[in-house]
């Protein structure tokens, strides 16, 4: 399979999750895409299945405690001027927080199935216009910058005394001093990297001459099943709710 | 004939700004690959592996003529993302991309002084006017005068003394004090994605003695530092502080102050001001709070050049940020100071003073660790060398 086909795969199911099937369209859904994941990926699904735990958890949780415990009614209802109830909330925050599990999901998993490649391979592989491929790695790359000032930050004031690496009352306190540190550290990185590396060297133009030689393929090996399973599936998907309904 | 320049003089005569001249002066390079002193300046930034960067820089045909500089097993380490190297294995991994690059020459500013000595000369070797194909190499060292042979030298004097310091005159004060031992026994430590750094490392570190933690460029050094102050937590082993149990990662730092490698990494505020304030808020329980009084501070920073605690820290030069970085382990609010490659980028005077104030820190009481790989320097300061490898720190 190539990283193409995957994302191709990857929208047609992430499309399908927004299009608001019914009950028999979200089993069907579910059973191609587990289908999917166990088939590419084998044992690195339950890995994509934690990531994305990981991600929606903290939005479940607030979303939880404002719709289901501070409002009690969930947004239609808000609308209707009805009296509604908590469980209709509940339905409410799990149908979000499910939708985004399952597309932060198909995400990993794809990213997950060419976890043999770098980051830069991967974008290389894509069949996308060079200008693309280059807006992808600098905001890769910024994503690096930021993680490597959050760690100077962090050093800079647990040296300082100011946060400790274990959790705190002290870190949570000063997270705010973090934040700034995070900020300031990041600013320095990147005004250094464009004032004399990026100039001198015209490192951007290297960019987008090892992105134009990535010699995309597209429909290859397994793309040629997955393709034309996901988009007979949407087809079944999208009408199965509407004819069990007519019947 | 391929040009090696070498331009020298002290700290703030203008051998950055002379570099970048010749650079754009177009008669040097049409396109020059450029390593500056940190990590921001030395990588490209653009990429997430050492993989990556290795193929960004890899000229497409590929260049044939110039032998390739391998220093370390790069292609094993390909994973790895770069920021995690080592400071000088930073550098050495830039190092290895230009060689295998189309660029015709190269720009290097301080950035070999943080090699080890044998990185050092290898790297001065592969530099040096013996390899032709390397194409024409500009650089700034601060411990390369006299230039070496093949070598054209421009001598720039000091252009201003507005950053003008003397280290001396902030330890000139400081009284006497036993600073308590540090002992680690047991100690393990490795990163998640790494085999082990440490293993069963057993250490006794006695308060009036300077320490020289020595080893190769990725050996542990700063690791070593970042355990010891709490920014890392060992997977096993204790820490005792004057006999006391001591877990800095959980309970906090309070007995050591760090001057890190790259100064960008120590600070805490905006500004001068701002820094201190929030070490004197964190440090107020360990301290003394007239050692830590403004005006104290705003005297100490002087001697190091900085007139001002308004002064923003990001916008000071380089070279007086690192001097900067100095302040809080010579200030002698902590009984341990740790200096982690101070001599960097420092010129052959200021870097006399710093080991004369570093010495008398030891000769005061205080416990002193500082990693270096400049010899000179290390010399100048009476002390008994950490060595680090095979996962192990020995006591010399």
């Amino acid at each position: 399979m190539t990283p193409n086909g995957a994302l191709a795969v990857a929208f047609v199911l992430i499309a399908l999750s927004m299009s608001g099937p019914g009950p028999r369209g979200t089993a069907l859904l579910l059973v191609l895409t587990l289908a999917f994941a166990i088939i590419e990926l084998r044992g690195a699904t339950l890995i994509a299945l934690r990531r994305a735990a990981v991600v929606v958890l903290p939005l479940g949780v607030f979303m939880g405690l404002v719709w289901i415990g501070i409002v009690g009614r969930a947004p239609a209802e808000i609308a209707a001027d009805a009296t509604g109830t908590r469980a209709a909330a509940l339905v409410y925050v799990a149908g979000i927080c499910g939708r985004l599990f399952f597309i932060v999901a198909v995400i990993q998993l794809v990213f997950l199935r060419f976890a043999q490649l770098t980051p830069l391979q991967f974008v290389g592989a894509l069949a996308l216009p060079v200008g693309v491929k280059r807006m992808l790695v600098v905001t890769l790359s910024l994503i690096e910058t930021l993680r490597h000032a959050i760690d100077r930050a962090h050093t800079a004031l647990i040296a300082a005394g100011t946060l400790t690496r274990s959790p705190s009352w002290r870190n949570l306190i000063h997270a705010w001093r973090l934040i700034q540190a995070v900020w300031l550290s990041a600013v320095t990185i990147v005004l250094g990297r464009m004032r004399d590396k990026w100039p001198v060297e015209n490192t951007l133009a290297l960019l987008d001459r090892t992105l134009a030689g990535g010699n995309p393929k597209w429909l290859l090996g397994d793309d040629r099943i997955w393709l034309p399973i996901a988009l007979g599936a949407a087809v079944v998907i999208l009408l199965a709710d509407r004819i069990a309904g007519a019947s | 004939m391929a040009r090696r320049e070498l331009i020298s003089g002290p700290n703030f005569s203008g051998r950055s700004g002379a570099l970048m001249a010749l650079l754009r002066d177009g008669k040097f390079a049409a396109e020059t690959f450029y390593i500056g002193p940190y990590s921001e300046a030395a990588l490209s930034g653009l990429s997430s592996t050492i993989a990556d960067e290795i193929e960004i820089y890899r000229a497409k045909p590929a260049r044939f003529g110039r032998a390739v500089f391998l220093p370390l097993g790069f292609a094993a380490l390909g994973r790895r993302e770069p920021q995690t190297l080592s400071g000088g294995e930073q550098v050495l991994l830039a190092l290895h991309c230009f060689s295998l690059s189309h660029y015709e020459a190269i720009a290097i500013d301080s950035a070999l002084e943080q090699l080890d000595p044998v990185h050092r000369d290898a790297a001065l070797d592969y530099l040096g006017p013996r390899e032709e194909a390397v194409g024409n190499v500009a650089l700034i060292d601060n411990r390369l005068p006299p230039a070496p042979a093949g070598w054209s030298c421009s001598e720039r004097a000091a252009d201003t003394d507005v950053y003008d310091c003397d280290p001396g005159r902030v330890v000139a004060d400081l009284a006497p004090r036993q600073a308590p031992t540090i002992a680690v026994s047991g100690l393990h430590f490795d990163y998640s994605d790494q085999k082990s750094i440490f293993r069963a490392v057993d250490l006794t570190l006695e308060g009036g003695q300077a320490y020289r933690v020595a080893g190769p460029n990725g050996a542990g050094k700063t690791t070593l530092l970042k355990l010891l102050v709490g920014v890392l937590a060992p997977k096993a082993g204790t820490l005792t502080f004057g006999g006391e149990p001591y877990r800095p990662w959980r309970q906090g730092n309070r007995a050591i102050a760090l001057a890190t490698q790259n100064p960008d990494h120590q600070w805490c505020g905006a500004t001068l001001g701002d820094d201190l304030a929030r070490r004197r808020s964190a440090f107020a329980r360990h301290v003394h709070r007239e050692y830590l009084s403004d005006t104290r501070m705003a005297k100490l920073a002087d001697a190091l050049g900085v007139r001002s605690l308004d002064a923003h820290l990001y916008e000071l030069p380089l070279a007086a940020r690192k001097r900067l970085s100095w302040l809080w382990p010579l200030s002698g609010a902590l009984p341990w100071a740790m200096f982690d490659e101070p001599s960097v980028g420092q010129d052959a005077q200021t870097r006399l003073q710093l080991a004369a104030a570093i010495a008398r820190l030891a000769t005061l009481g205080y416990g002193v660790l500082f990693v270096t790989h400049d010899d000179d320097f290390a010399a100048r300061i009476p002390h008994r060398v950490l060595a680090l490898g095979d996962k192990q720190v020995k006591a010399g």
